[in-house]
């Protein structure tokens, strides 16, 4: 982050003067110490606050930062309780694993992802403030010798309006005549909603300018004296490695040091980035056999999935259940039953993959420059790679150039190339990757298929969902060690089929968990950009068997949930819901990602001759429960709509021979700019916990869109994306 | 040894003359605000401004842009106060921020030949440059807040 204070910068400002620290655990601020920069050291775990007396407040970022804003919000919510002067806040990423910062959501691992991090870190960061504040005021108290009772905080001050007098916080860390003691603090000692001054006002994003400017710094952008640059060839088959190696024509490459023999690749390293690419060109290799996995095609994985979804002998892990969904639908008077399918996709986030590492001579220790969601893991992978320990290591957290899941794995093989690459040269090396390494070896949303049945009552009301989602675990491949904890729960494959927000009495919701067939990930929205867009594109299709409108349809399944009920009538008022369709329809979805609600409609034409599928606007209504940002929840929530969109419209990877056919934005292209809808959002706010709003603007478009179609043609799309081969072919 | 002429700087590289202009930028000349993509002028992320027009970096082979004006976002203003880069911040376009160079690189370009486009204008002018976070609208605010303070 642009924004961050290197530490050596910090304590070479401070020198001498004073510093006052607190130290938390799990149980909140436990520790408050005072002394000179000098005498602190920067790396001591678990300062989560530092006051200096020139009235710096640095807080600790816990989180990663990947383009979501919590780099502001989290320390913004600290800084609230803490009454602290916004302009006097400096934030400083968190390098190391330490699990005295770690996401409760999580189990305390330092996790980024799920839309957890405001979630997670909202209680802790405010009774951690609170703490810091009553530390201050006490200090102040005592100085001044008066009751804590007669004194307030302002922005940055301790404030005693009865003797008309105020010690900046800064002033309080220096004084010399008092203690600093840990203060227990309860609910009541937390600020009321209505007093707060930051969260909730549209404070700017402290990376922003930075990102306006040229000037923020990602992995790809770290340079650090006598580096080498490393170009990976990779197996083209998952499983394989080199068998042998040819690598004289890439030597030949003027500034190509040497390659070095990576588990399932070969880096080319040289004193210059165009030499390594040069050189992984001329580089030749044979790999080992990849058996069954070189036989993988897409077509017959997604086949297999399908038979798997419709297959009632196939046992399936139960997601949720409640009553009897079976028994329901047997006794129906009608059945509602389509199957949902969906392919491969791929983050295309923007930056490629690189990394910086240079590892010590004894190659037992390393520095590391890392973009990742995760500093648990990725100082997992360092130990792992060089079987080491962590206090060997000196990590540093970098800004990304988007994630949206991709930097989540156990297992991350871009720092790993690196770390092996610096480890065989005695230099410091960064790896990138290009485009193409990027699609070829992407690990992607997993394909699923998804077979949905539904019973009606004879007055066209909903009796029995089943919901059966034919998908291999993610979990159990991107991070097995989780997998031994939480199986057969795999939410990351999924997150949707839930269908919490409505009253269904007899709901059946399984995971058939098929093999694997690619490198899977979580993808933003996990599970539920898949199983949202089948459970409510199949809800069109049940409100229609029942001659139902879908909102209305909707509305009674909704009847426990006044909050949901707001946002379907509220989106319906905003889009003119119920107006009759021309060139354009529309098309509702009710979805949402954990306990964030949204409610969308789609405005689509086709192009019936390309068949092509325009959004010309998206509405939305939200409700994530407390909102800390505004300003960039309403972005995060655009960004996700437009996220979700484009891989409804546009994106698919496919697999043949085990190798991944598409290569870089020609074969799969993101949605453009002369793509992009005007979008419309009422975003609620509650005063409830905060519940998320990273991904909850994704999972509503897939079915919205689906549905919008279907009012303009009478045609379903049950094969996501809906790309032009399919949407002609839906048409005939 | 090649001359370029960078954000109003002579200066001089011994990279090879078959080499990306935005390697040369990046790794040769440590401007690292103009970043890599895709490499195949399909993203738009390493868009610079040669002889004023926007082009992609990574398609530009160094012997290509001998003697020719390239403009950075490093060289884009002055003091990072564009009236772009102002309404970028104003309007709280960037989030993971990684495009960023190459939009505003892009819209500069779009405002000097039209200082009042409309939203279609923006977003067809733009369409070369993809944001994975989709803060496409906000591009939109952004560039049109920008035309009116120019």
């Amino acid at each position: 982050m642009g924004v961050t204070l290197p530490k050596v910068s910090r304590r070479r400002f401070l020198g001498g003067a004073a510093v006052l620290t607190f130290t938390v655990g799990a149980a909140g601020v436990v520790g408050v110490t005072r002394g000179t920069a000098s005498s602190v050291d920067p790396v001591r775990p678990n300062i989560w606050v530092t006051v200096t007396a020139d009235d710096l407040v640095t807080i600790v970022f816990p989180a990663t930062e990947m383009g979501q804003g919590s780099s502001t919000a989290l320390p913004l919510i600290l800084a609230e309780e803490l009454d602290a002067d916004w302009d006097r806040v400096r934030v400083e990423q968190l390098d190391r694993d330490d699990r005295a910062f770690g996401n409760r959501l999580f189990g305390g691992v330092l996790y980024t992802a799920g839309s957890t991090a405001v979630s997670a870190y909202f209680d802790p960061l405010r009774r951690a403030g609170a703490q810091a504040r009553q530390t201050l005021l006490r200090a102040a108290a005592a100085h001044w010798s008066v009751p804590v009772e007669d004194l307030a905080t302002e922005p940055g001050a301790v404030v005693d309006a009865v003797r008309d007098r105020r010690l900046r916080y800064g002033e309080i860390a220096a004084l010399d005549d008092v203690t600093f003691d840990v203060v227990d603090v309860t609910d009541q000692d937390l600020k009321s909603p209505t007093a707060f001054r930051l969260i909730g006002s549209d404070t700017p994003r402290l990376d922003v300018p930075a990102k306006s400017t040229g000037t923020e710094r990602y992995a790809i952008d770290i340079r650090v004296p006598d580096m080498l640059y490393a170009a990976v060839l990779r197996a083209p088959v998952e499983g394989t490695g080199p068998a042998a190696i040819d690598d004289a024509d890439a030597l030949a490459v003027p500034g190509v040091v040497r390659t070095v023999a990576l588990p399932d690749g070969v880096a080319v390293v040289a004193e210059r980035l165009e030499a390594a690419f040069a050189g992984r060109d001329r580089l030749s290799a044979t790999w080992t056999d990849g058996g069954e996995v070189a036989a993988i095609s897409s077509d017959a994985t997604l086949a297999a999935y399908t038979e798997a979804a419709a297959d009632p002998g196939r046992a399936g892990a139960v997601w949720r259940t409640a009553g009897d969904a079976v028994s329901a639908i047997a006794g129906a008077d009608r059945v509602v039953q389509a199957d949902y399918l969906s392919d491969y996709a791929y983050h295309a986030q923007m930056e490629p993959m690189a990394t910086v590492a240079a590892v010590d001579p004894d190659g037992r220790g390393a520095e590391v420059w890392a973009a990742t969601q995760t500093q648990t893991l990725t100082m997992r992978t360092i130990t792992d790679v060089l079987e080491t320990t962590p206090d060997r290591i000196r990590l540093h957290m970098i800004t990304m150039g988007g994630s949206f899941g991709r930097r989540t794995a156990l297992m991350q093989e871009y720092v790993r190339d690196a770390l092996l690459s610096s480890r065989a040269t005695g230099r410091p090396v960064k790896v990138v990757w290009t485009r193409e390494d990027d699609v070829k070896f992407g690990a992607f949303r997993p394909a699923a298929a998804q077979r949905l049945r539904a019973g009606l009552t004879p007055d066209g009301r909903l009796s029995g969902w089943h919901h059966r989602v034919a998908t291999p675990s993610v979990i159990a491949y991107f991070n097995p060690i989780r997998w031994e904890q939480v199986a057969p729960n795999d939410i990351i494959s999924l997150r949707g089929a839930e269908s919490q927000f409505y009253a269904i009495p007899d709901l059946l919701a399984e995971h058939v968990i098929t093999e694997r067939a690619a490198r899977i990930a979580p993808w933003r929205a996990i599970g539920a950009s898949y199983t949202s867009f089948a459970a409510e594109a199949f809800m069109d299709e049940v409100a229609d068997a029942a001659g139902v409108d879908p909102i209305a349809f909707r509305l009674r399944l909704l009847a426990d949930n006044p909050r949901g009920r707001h946002l379907l009538e509220r989106v319906a008022r905003m889009a003119d819901w119920g107006r009759p369709a021309g060139e354009t329809a529309l098309g509702a979805s009710f979805a949402g990602y954990g306990d964030s609600m949204a409610a969308g409609i789609a405005e689509v034409s086709v192009d019936r001759g390309r068949g092509t599928i325009r959004v010309h606007r998206f509405w939305a209504a939200v409700d994530a429960g407390l909102i800390v940002a505004p300003d960039n929840a309403l972005a995060q929530i655009e960004g996700g709509i437009i996220y979700g969109l484009s891989g409804v419209l546009k994106e698919r990877i496919t697999i043949r021979d085990g190798q991944v056919d598409q290569n870089n934005f020609y074969d799969y292209d993101l949605l453009r700019a002369n793509e992009t809808p005007e979008i419309a959002i009422h975003l609620e706010r509650g005063d409830g916990p905060p519940t998320g709003i990273g991904e909850v603007g994704t999972p509503m478009v897939g079915a919205a869109v689906a549905n919008a179609f279907f009012a303009l043609t009478g045609r379903r799309l049950r094969h996501m994306p809906f790309t032009p081969d399919r949407v002609s072919a839906t048409l005939v | 040894m090649t001359e370029l002429v960078v954000n109003g700087a002579a200066v001089t590289t011994d990279a090879d003359p078959d080499t990306p202009l935005l390697w040369v930028l990046r790794e040769h000349l440590g401007l690292m605000g103009t970043k890599f993509g895709c490499g195949a002028g399909l993203c738009g992320a390493c868009t610079v401004h040669l002889g004023g027009q926007p082009v992609f970096s990574c398609l530009m082979p160094l012997a290509a842009v001998e003697g020719q004006p390239v403009t950075t976002i490093e060289g884009l203003s002055d003091q990072d106060d564009h009236p772009l880069q102002r309404a970028w911040i104003a309007e709280q376009v960037p989030q993971c921020g990684y495009c960023q160079s190459g939009q505003i690189m892009r819209a500069a370009a779009l405002l000097q030949g039209n200082t009042a486009p409309t939203r279609a204008e923006i977003l067809d002018y733009m369409s070369p440059n993809l944001c994975r976070c989709g803060t496409y609208n906000r591009i939109v605010r952004a560039v049109q807040r920008a035309a009116a303070d120019i």
